[in-house]
């Protein structure tokens, strides 16, 4: 995986500038409804040249619907989309200059890895010459030299989608659309294309908006990932960010494992769970005092072996360096606990032992 | 100049083909065949033989031939025009803007099957305006009406094959107007269907007779019919000439198709329907 | 290194292929925008189809010595010949429906199964596009060079001691015009039942199989009711088809057979009584309604069909 040695003059020679490659999008208050269904809400997204940000979110959150907008294949039914400052809600999808990839079969299969990916430069009347000699350079980039000549078919599913990312920098666009490229792909592929794309991304400097449900996907890849549900931003944030600090049980639970344990609210932003006392995370306030349900990640929690203690350890799973414990709890709740596995030797199935949080500020959210 | 995506991707093979098990055929599906072969056959033979091998030399030189040759001919060339320049692009949008109407096209492009050929030239020759009615044009014009059914089928197989919206959407991105998207990316992965469609469209108007005699042009077949009385046997051998040119070009246009398509990987597409490469059964 | 372009679009070209048209428009218009796709193809058919209908249906209706507005032409068409025409035409095509449409299935089945690209595949295919639209006087010399009184095969059956026309058999009434209607039956069903085989997939084969369930019960369970409704909706259409044939019988019979086509061809051929003269369009008018009936039928049938084999 050879992602290291570009020099910046390939990089250069690839976008015609020198690394910045991308220019600043902003959506403002965009709303779209398909029939009853409203598909976004007022979406507001902000986003820096150069910068990936990820659209994550479950199926029908309205994230393709955004990026599908910002391409020009749909029209908002209010709000305002800029590129570069300008605003494009009047410029045909034809002339945003914005490169996309599709999920799957949007290669020309009349036409071979060579021909698509000078697609776009005929498109702008470049010559015969000239197109070949950039779309070798392309291919190239994407390691498919050696496949210009062959047609979509005779491609793997990586190999095509490279073609498709070659083509849709070859027009040097000033910003890079994915709709979940990576989803019909087989996992370790799925891998090594989200790496290599990655870095591609950060070498030229192209603003990129990624698609996805797919939840590593976004936050190995992403400046900011942007979580969506039901036609609105819930948070958009640094991975980290949206991992130790989720702003809404909805992406606590969505983006990495989050566990729901019953606890009492009480009026002082202290909650009790599992036999300790807590504080609240921020951007918990609507949830009213009483009785709710705890979200707390697996590492939050403390396990150990103890006999009459509040559950009983229904599997360990091996995961390396951290083992995962299943535990049963009363109530017939299930919690999953990380411990380093230097330490897991007596947590077996079976085994009593106590659970606690351990003392970081969690998230709450209603009992249910 | 070193890639920065690498080729030493895991191990994805390209595509395998697909590994179908074989069924073997049922007894009566064999007897079936056979009957089918049977019934079609001989009356073909049957002709054949009343006709003679003498009688296919002496077809081109009839009296009348050459005129109601060409003249069918040249409706065949007006009926194929008017037909593909209102069912491509009719059929295309509708799969790319309206889907929802597809149906709605499919029972109204079915309708000729139906609507007799003799009602319908009894209205025609009614409402006519009499400088059209004048000319053979009007028949041509007509006959789109019964190609339609032909055509629009082998156009939707054709476009059921391909990832339409997809690839048009990439097309747009690219910066391709409706143009170059239409003559560049679609038409190209739509030769086969457009072929059948012509080749549908002109063994339909070199076979139709009823509109035709009763409009009062002496089309091939009209003068097919008409020279029975002179010569049955050199009659019956331009029927069958007819008949089996017309079937070598089909065959020979779907077999072109299909090696095309083996070579862009498209599904194969055969007249009017689509296999896609996972059908087993 | 190379100067940014910006896409150069086509003269004249407005919007792009993909999106929705005219930006900025409220809903309603863009909707219209876009249907607006489809006129050339309405106006089309409202020219060549639909104006040449409402001729023949304001015809029916008019008196042809005053032009005035008359029932007459619809009551005679109702009554005696022309009824048993209908009753006659309708019994013709209801045959020439269902026998052709089981062979179809089978003979279609058996193309869609067959090896991708077998020359059997394709010359099956092909002739069926052929055959569909052969018809008329070539199709009934056909048969009457093989199965006509002196026609071969009538000798051949004649020599094995088994003369058809001396068991019930007779090429010139209905029972020959049903058989020789096969000939361009058979091949339509197979052109329209082809397409409806795409739908069925061959997981659920698999799985049924998996299953423990054998050709039979797959086929009754599962191919069978995904199939009927694109099979009915065939059917319908070889009804259609049969039920409006003229040229194939005409020759065969020359008007022997009360057909209601051909009774509407006589009118056309100047054949008619006077005072008449229009009710052959009344009879026109009478075989458009029945098949507009059916095509209701046929479009409910098709949605079905839509909704399984999506």
């Amino acid at each position: 995986m050879e992602a290291t040695n570009i020099s910046p003059a390939t990089a250069a020679g690839v976008t015609g500038h020198a690394g910045s490659g991308g220019a600043p999008v902003n959506l403002q208050q965009v709303s779209r409804s398909f029939g009853a269904v409203r598909a976004l809400r007022e979406l507001s997204l902000e986003i820096a040249p150069g910068e990936l940000v990820a659209l994550l979110g479950p199926s029908g959150c309205g994230k393709t619907t955004a990026l599908r907008i910002l391409a020009g294949f749909e029209t908002a039914d209010s709000g305002t989309v800029t590129v570069d400052g300008k605003d494009v809600a009047t410029v045909p999808a034809a002339k945003r200059d914005m490169g996309m990839v599709f999920q799957s079969y949007s290669l020309f299969p009349n036409m071979s890895a060579l021909e698509n990916v000078g697609f776009g430069l005929r498109m702008r009347k470049m010559s015969g010459a000239g197109r070949r000699r950039r779309g070798h350079e392309l291919l190239e980039l994407v390691g498919l030299s050696a496949q210009a000549a062959q047609f979509p078919h005779q491609l793997s599913g990586g190999q095509q989608q490279r073609v498709a990312l070659a083509r849709a920098l070859a027009i040097e666009p000033r910003v890079l659309l994915l709709d979940e490229p990576l989803s019909a792909l087989d996992a370790k592929v799925r891998l090594q294309l989200r790496e290599q794309i990655r870095s591609l991304q950060q070498r030229l400097g192209i603003t990129t908006v990624f698609v996805t449900h797919d939840q590593e996907e976004a936050l190995s890849m992403a400046d900011r990932v942007g979580v969506m549900k039901d036609g609105s931003l819930e948070q958009i944030a640094e991975p980290s960010e949206l991992y130790t600090h989720p702003a809404s049980a909805f992406v606590a639970e969505f983006v990495g494992t989050t566990n729901r344990v019953p606890g009492e609210l009480t009026g002082g932003g202290q909650v009790s769970a599992l036999g300790t006392v807590t504080g609240v995370q921020s951007g918990c306030d609507g949830v009213p005092p009483g009785a709710v349900d705890v979200l707390v990640r697996p590492e939050n929690l403390r396990i150990t072996a103890i006999a009459g203690g509040n559950g009983i350890v229904s599997h360990r799973t091996f995961l390396g360096s951290v083992s995962r414990i299943s535990v049963l709890l009363s109530g017939d709740v299930t919690v999953q606990v990380d411990v380093p596995s230097a330490t897991a030797a007596e947590l077996v199935p079976g085994a009593s032992v106590q659970v606690s949080l351990d003392g970081s500020p969690v998230q709450v959210a209603g009992r249910g | 100049m070193a890639a920065i995506i690498s080729d030493e991707l895991a191990d994805e093979a390209a595509p395998p083909r697909p590994h179908r098990k074989r069924r073997s055929y049922p007894v009566w599906r064999w007897i079936i065949l056979a009957l089918t072969c049977v019934y079609f056959l001989i009356p073909l033979y049957a002709a054949l033989r009343f006709a003679g091998f003498a009688s296919f030399g002496q077809v081109v030189h009839q009296t009348g031939f050459s005129d109601a040759l060409i003249l069918s001919l040249k409706l065949a060339v007006i009926t194929t025009t008017a037909t593909m320049a209102l069912m491509v692009p009719t059929t295309i949008y509708v799969h790319l803007r309206l889907p929802g109407l597809r149906r709605l096209l499919e029972s109204i492009t079915i309708l000729p099957i139906v609507i007799p050929p003799v009602v319908l030239i009894v209205g025609v020759l009614q409402v006519a305006p009499g400088y059209l009615k004048s000319t053979p044009y009007l028949l041509g014009l007509v006959y789109v009406i019964l190609a339609m059914p032909f055509a629009y089928r082998s156009l939707d197989a054709g476009l059921r094959a391909l990832e339409l919206r997809t690839l048009v959407d990439a097309a747009s991105s690219l910066g391709a107007g409706w143009l170059s998207t239409l003559w560049r990316v679609i038409l190209p992965n739509l030769r086969t269907a457009l072929l059948s469609a012509t080749v549908l469209t002109v063994a339909l108007v070199l076979g139709e007779f009823t509109m035709a005699s009763l409009d009062l042009y002496q089309t091939f077949p009209v003068w097919i019919v008409a020279f029975d009385q002179t010569s049955g046997p050199v009659s019956t051998a331009a029927s069958l000439l007819a008949l089996f040119v017309t079937w070598l070009f089909l065959l020979l246009i779907v077999t072109v198709g299909s090696r095309r398509a083996r070579r862009t990987g498209g599904a194969q597409v055969d007249l009017i329907s689509v296999t896609r490469r996972d059908t087993v059964r | 290194m190379t100067a940014k372009a910006a896409p150069a679009a086509a003269p004249g070209s407005t919007s792009d292929p993909g999106a929705g048209p005219r930006r900025g428009l409220p809903p309603a218009l863009r909707r219209a925008w876009t249907l607006a796709g489809v006129v050339p193809f309405f106006l089309y058919i409202l020219l060549f189809l639909g104006i040449p209908a409402a001729a023949i249906a304001y015809g029916a209706f008019q008196d042809p010595a005053t032009g005035q507005f008359t029932l007459s032409n619809i009551q005679t068409a109702a009554h005696g010949i022309y009824l048993h025409g209908f009753l006659i035409t309708t019994e013709l095509s209801v045959i020439t429906a269902v026998v052709p449409g089981v062979l179809g299935l089978f003979i279609g089945y058996a193309i869609y199964t067959a090896r991708r690209g077998a020359l059997l595949r394709r010359i099956a295919i092909t002739a069926s596009g052929v055959f569909a639209n052969f018809g008329g006087v070539p199709l009934a010399f056909l048969f009457i060079a093989t199965l006509g009184t002196t026609g071969i095969a009538t000798r051949w059956l004649t020599d094995i001691g088994f003369n058809p026309y001396t068991n019930g058999f007779n090429l010139y009434d209905l029972g020959g015009v049903a058989l020789v209607y096969l000939y361009f039956q058979i091949p339509l069903m197979v052109l329209i039942i082809l397409p409806a085989f795409e739908g069925l997939r061959p997981a659920w084969r698999e799985a049924a199989e998996n299953m423990g369930a054998g050709t039979w019960q797959y086929w009754r369970r599962i191919g069978g009711p995904v199939l009927m409704p694109s099979f009915l909706g065939c059917l319908l259409l070889l009804f259609g088809s049969a039920f409006s044939a003229y040229a194939t019988a005409e020759a065969l019979t020359s008007g022997t057979i009360p057909l209601t086509a051909i009774q509407i061809g006589s009118f056309l051929n100047g054949n008619v009584l006077a005072g008449q003269q229009n009710v052959g369009k009344a009879l026109g008018l009478g075989m458009v309604l029945i098949i507009a009936v059916l095509m209701v039928f046929y479009a409910l049938l098709q949605r079905r069909a839509a909704r399984w084999l999506q």
